[in-house]
């Protein structure tokens, strides 16, 4: 079992007069059950076109409540105002400007709970991974 | 305005012969309503922690129980994400589908923040 530990830190000394923002939080990565640490996970990086949607990683491997994690990070640096939206199951969840990233635990409950992206403004430059419990190729084509 | 900064660090040094070190920061600007770091208690009925008046959003999540689970749904009946115990969430939200919460069983605190944009 392989120990990948995710920590986040969300601070801000301006959000409120007085009471500075110090939020931290650490996990480790954990297969289904909790008990067993993720080893398997697939990267990469792409570039999103305007209007081009992607379905980022395999179809789901229809796992009730399975553990997955997503990191997707839009690392575009020519124009703060390129964004894509992404999806999860179906449900555009929310939209990543030049610069942003979101990092949540994912449910992949069924074969067609993916996860997609689309471009909105620009050619998107993202990274992405997904840290998973289990995994099988796509089978071949005969 | 204000500014929101949010790093994310994942280090891991034996899940490939490659080293996973990486950190990612970026500064977010926060202009809106902001529901600073709060507890509830859930339980299997779903509670509404985001509701669709809010626009575009960044929202941390953490389950603080320790054997329990926490369902995150962005549609009604659409189970999104399961914080399992001790985990935690952050992305950007549009705020177009409400967020709703439940326990997978029993009462687990939930902590949560959003910060709209």
């Amino acid at each position: 079992m392989a120990t990948t530990t995710a920590t986040i830190s969300i601070s801000s000394s301006d959000l409120m007069p007085g009471s500075p923002l110090n939020i931290s939080a650490s996990s480790v990565l954990m297969k289904t059950g909790i008990t067993t640490g993720m080893e398997l996970m697939e990267m990469g990086n792409a570039e999103i076109a305007k209007d081009y949607e992607a379905q980022l990683f395999a179809d789901g491997p229809a796992t009730d409540n399975g553990a997955y994690w997503i990191y997707i990070c839009n690392t575009t640096t020519e124009d703060s105002t390129y964004y894509i939206e992404y999806k999860l199951h179906e449900t555009v969840i929310g939209r990543l400007y030049a610069g942003d990233w979101m990092f949540v635990p994912y449910n992949a409950s069924d074969g067609d709970a993916e996860v997609e992206v689309k471009g909105l403004i620009g050619i998107n430059k993202i990274e992405y991974s997904m840290f998973k419990t289990a995994w099988t190729l796509p089978a071949a084509e005969s | 305005m204000a500014t929101l900064i949010p790093t994310l660090t994942l280090s891991c040094a034996d899940a490939t012969a490659d080293l996973i070190n990486f950190s990612v920061v970026n500064n977010l600007s926060v202009t809106k309503n902001i529901v600073s770091p709060s507890k509830i208690k859930l339980t299997t009925s779903d509670l509404e922690i985001g509701p669709t008046t809010y626009g575009k959003s960044y929202v941390y999540l953490k389950n603080t129980d320790d054997t329990i689970a926490i369902n995150v749904e962005v549609t009604d009946g659409n189970s999104t994400m399961q914080l399992a115990a001790g985990e935690f969430a952050f992305f950007p939200w549009t705020g177009a589908a409400g967020i709703v919460v439940h326990s997978a069983s029993g009462t687990p605190y939930l902590e949560y923040a959003i910060f709209e944009a």
